[in-house]
């Protein structure tokens, strides 16, 4: 139970501290869930789920308010915890690290993406869900641009349309299941009713379709990114996507997996359209944050494209790269943050020769872009590389097309980074990296190389998850496990 | 029954005491009156009221929740208008002796039995809130307000009374079950029940302020004062729409079918000629009088719904009710001359209270959870799933664009520029904040009592 509610009451006493106890605040509430968190991990058996809220009655509106986790679950919540600590490490130095505001919104946040990672019930997760929208809507409108109400208001409506077609899909669920408790939805019968599986399916796959972004609904995402503060782009990119990929893999096609032969085909196509039509743009890009959206986009859609296949491997590879894109994500948007803070431009023609004034911001910047186009014994790799195998043993064409992100992810970020640190030197002066951005990188690296090195530990606590959960669709298991 | 008289004595004491021209003195026998017939209402089936022999009322659960739900919201109405009434302490007693006179109103079509009580109630209902919309004598618009109020008020009355006595004349008899019984029996086929059904149901729109009949809102939102609107806009909304739902899912139940088309109609329209409109108003007054014509709309869904119809409308009001007390509260501490919308502009960064209750506000209005507004359209628009999917769907669009307007408004006051100021408010205004906060946030919990 601490592990949900220690960021909400923390997140309330941030508003309330006094100023100048903010800064470090934030940094020491995270890092004090990420140690929750470790003591949960510590004695986890993957092989088990762990409810932390279990009433025995059904409430009213099939309601059963279940809590816990998997060891899929549990990797997500150590994701957020770790994530949300280096967000608020990397604006350290910053001026947003100063407001109560923003502090006490990014632990709600975190208290609402730990409360949907956790969520065994499916209107609580839809809660969760909607949740999360609230603080960063409040963190982009305070923190971000002046006069991006335009922007903001795209997103929000958009994902509120998807959360609504979502809230459908659950509505619907009603009639397919005694309550909203995970298990018995997960055993929904659907038997010879595969096209209202499909349908049902297709709301929910809405809402993460706008989320993740698949490749028509992504219109939101590029002036959002463009808008939104540093720590903005970082809490949405790093975390809020993958709320949408952790639900497509817990939720969406477990729980509608007869409607799957339906829906699989179109997402892969998608996904493999969002691969190209995202890396493409992202070469032709000159501001740094609209390039690192599209190839945000470019990358998603591999992910997705990969869980929508639900074989064993593709989801353990799918997680690897999910955690993946959020360290790479949190890399570039740090180092186009310095760079903005820095300069007051993003806009690549501007820039130049950085590499030679701010040698250690070039080097790390350097590290990170190979990183991002996952060169060997980086978790990238490993993630990319299964993904494109599953993929082309599904279908020759699809498993080509995923396998251009590989060139292409070269191919723009090789020139993002040449254009802004190499060549004529456009700059007088740049303050090479502070200590904690310094940090930030080196835990960034060690995390990526050492998943690279050594993926096994993520697989090892997706497994059973994937195996428990396709013996509860088939209806092997009794719920007491 | 013992509530409605406290009440009704209540009022009548506070227009005595009234005479000493205190209003502080004006509000304690008021409030204490509305406690105390909350706490009779509350503890109703565990002692024997002298008044037991009675049959014209009757309390199930059900109506008890409304009727407690009423008694709150008019408390916090009460509360809310004491800044402003304490002003004219010449006249304080009179607008809560009318504000109790019109709950009498409210819990009689809570709780009727027979169409006798239905109609006394809307009456009593109605007539004081004819006079609390004009009271402010000086001011023209509340004047054109009380006249239109009134003479579209007393039209839509006769239609009703028509309507009664056509049902009259088809069943023979007065008393609800009676009535159902006729009806069950058979006599849902006959012309003059339909039509005088139908009479009842145009009268019974223009009440809850429905389109096609809403034209009413708009001005009479505008001419009141605050109190006045927030009693409106809650209490008056609540009693009408029990009444509505209450009588067409039991009595009328057999004619659902009947009467199905002609609502999903009103819901759709009043859904998304609401909230258009609500998006072209510059006037926050007006812009609140189209959004609870869109609410009705949402409320109207439980008229569609026998099973579980009240309970959903009763969660959806807490939620809409409370949102509603707590904007008009702000509004009150922000209007100046004008209630233009421009005077939201950064009040919420600059009072982080009136904030957090404006965002919570806003938000369970537009349907967000986990406040309040979002279960209670869940609970109406899931029981419409299986019969009206369409319709359903459409409500679910139209809430998209009241997330647009209540979005639209929430930004305009967490704007980081303009002229924010710090706004006063009386201690009494925060504890109505703080109350119709806890009803947002948490109301729907009582969901899990039950």
């Amino acid at each position: 139970m601490e592990l949900i509610f220690l960021p909400l009451i923390l997140g309330i006493i941030a508003f309330f501290i006094p100023t100048k106890w903010v800064r470090p605040f934030g940094l020491v509430a995270s890092i004090g869930v990420l140690a929750v968190s470790i003591v949960h991990l510590i004695g986890f058996d993957p092989t088990n789920y762990v409810l932390i809220l279990n009433p025995a009655e059904t409430f009213p509106l099939g309601l059963t308010f279940k809590m816990g986790y998997d060891g899929l679950g549990l990797t997500m919540v150590l994701l957020t915890n770790a994530i949300i600590s280096i967000i608020f490490l990397a604006n350290l130095n910053r001026e947003i690290a100063q407001s109560p505001k923003f502090t006490g919104l990014t632990l709600l946040m975190q208290f609402a993406l730990l409360g949907l990672f956790t969520s065994l019930d499916g209107i609580l997760f839809y809660t969760f869900w909607e949740l999360t929208l609230i603080p960063i809507f409040l963190i982009l409108y305070w923190f971000g641009k002046q006069d991006n109400n335009r922007a903001l208001f795209k997103f929000f409506l958009y994902t509120l349309l998807g959360s609504l077609m979502m809230l459908l899909s659950f509505i619907a669920l009603a009639y397919f299941s005694p309550n909203y408790s995970y298990f018995n939805l997960v055993q929904a019968d659907f038997h010879g009713k595969a096209f209202e599986a499909a349908l049902i399916m297709s709301g929910i796959l809405f809402a993460f379709a706008v989320k993740i972004p698949l490749f028509p609904f992504h219109t939101w995402q590029a002036p959002t990114y463009t808008n939104a503060p540093m720590a903005g782009t970082m809490l949405l990119s790093a975390l809020m996507l993958k709320m949408a990929l952790f639900g497509m893999i817990k939720w969406m096609i477990p729980i509608g997996f007869e409607g799957l032969v339906y829906l699989k085909w179109p997402v892969i196509t998608l996904g493999g359209i969002g691969i190209v039509y995202g890396a493409v743009i992202a070469m032709k890009q000159k501001d740094l944050k609209t390039l690192f959206a599209y190839a945000s986009i470019s990358h998603l859609g591999l992910i997705a494209a990969g869980i929508m296949l639900f074989s064993l491997s593709a989801i353990e590879a799918s997680m690897i790269q999910i955690i993946n894109h959020s360290i790479v994500a949190i890399a570039l948007f740090l180092a186009a943050g310095i760079i903005e803070e820095r300069l007051q431009t993003r806009n690549i023609e501007d820039l130049g020769g950085l590499a030679k004034i701010a040698p250690h911001f070039g080097f790390w910047f350097a590290v990170m872009t190979f990183i991002s186009v996952s060169v060997p014994f980086t978790a990238g790799f490993i993630g990319e590389f299964v993904l494109i195998k599953e993929l082309f043993s599904a279908h020759w064409v699809i498993g080509i097309t995923a396998a251009t992100t590989l060139v292409f992810g070269a191919v723009y970020m090789l020139r993002a980074y040449q254009g802004s640190m190499f060549g004529p030197t456009k700059v007088t002066s740049f303050q090479d990296l502070r200590w904690n951005e310094y940090l930030v990188f080196a835990i960034l690296t060690v995390a990526a190389v050492g998943i690279g090195l050594y993926p096994q530990i993520i697989m090892d606590f997706i497994k059973p998850s994937i195996t428990f959960t396709q013996e509860l669709m088939s209806g092997d298991l009794t719920l007491t496990k | 029954m013992d509530a409605l008289i406290i009440i009704f004595i209540t009022g009548l004491l506070g227009l005595f005491v009234g005479m000493l021209k205190k209003s502080y003195v004006t509000l304690a026998v008021i409030s204490t009156g509305l406690i105390g017939g909350f706490i009779s209402m509350f503890f109703l089936n565990d002692y024997k009221s002298i008044f037991s022999a009675y049959n014209g009322l009757s309390f199930s659960p059900t109506q008890q929740m409304f009727a407690l739900l009423a008694i709150g919201l008019t408390l916090l109405a009460v509360w809310l208008g004491y800044a402003y009434y304490k002003e004219d302490e010449e006249h304080t007693a009179d607008y809560y002796g009318l504000i109790l006179f019109s709950l009498t109103g409210a819990i009689c079509l809570i709780g009727f039995s027979n169409m006798f009580m239905f109609f006394l109630g809307l009456e009593i209902l109605s007539i004081p809130i004819y006079v609390l919309v004009g009271i402010q004598k000086g001011n023209s618009l509340a004047s054109e307000a009380s006249v239109k109020y009134f003479f579209t008020g007393s039209f839509a009355t006769a239609i009703m009374l028509f309507g009664i006595a056509l049902v009259y004349g088809a069943t023979g008899s007065f008393e609800m079950k009676e009535i159902q019984m006729a009806i069950d029996m058979g006599m849902s086929q006959s012309p003059m029940l339909n039509i005088g059904v139908l009479m009842m149901m145009a009268a019974f729109l223009f009440k809850v302020g429905a389109v096609p009949f809403h034209f009413w809102g708009p001005d009479v939102y505008q001419g009141s004062s605050n109190a006045v609107m927030a009693y409106m806009a809650s209490v008056v909304k609540l009693a009408a729409l029990y009444a509505f739902v209450h009588l067409f899912n039991h009595t009328f139940q057999s004619l659902t079918p009947f009467v199905s088309g002609l609502v999903l109609f009103a819901i759709v329209i009043s859904l998304f000629l609401g909230y258009l409109s609500a998006l072209k108003q510059t006037s926050f007054r007006r812009m609140m009088a189209y959004s609870s014509i869109a609410n009705t709309g949402f409320a109207l869904f439980a008229v569609l719904n026998q099973q579980f119809g009240e309970v959903s409308l009763w969660v959806f009001l807490i939620g809409y009710a409370c949102s509603t007390i707590a904007l008009i509260t702000i509004n009150m501490v922000v209007e100046k001359e004008t209630d233009e919308l421009t005077n939201w502009k950064g009040i919420g960064y600059a009072n982080p209270f009136i904030g957090i209750t404006l965002v919570v506000s806003l938000l369970s209005m537009s349907g967000i959870p986990p406040f309040t507004g979002f279960f209670g359209k869940y609970l109406l628009l899931s029981s419409a799933f299986a019969n009206h999917l369409t319709f359903v769907i459409l409500a679910i669009i139209a809430s998209l664009i009241g997330a647009y307007l209540y979005l639209r408004l929430m930004v305009l006051s967490l704007s980081r520029e303009g002229e924010g100021k710090k706004l006063s408010m009386t201690k009494l205004q925060s504890f109505v904040l703080v109350l119709s906060l806890f009803g947002t946030l948490g109301g729907w919990l009582a969901l899990l009592i039950k």
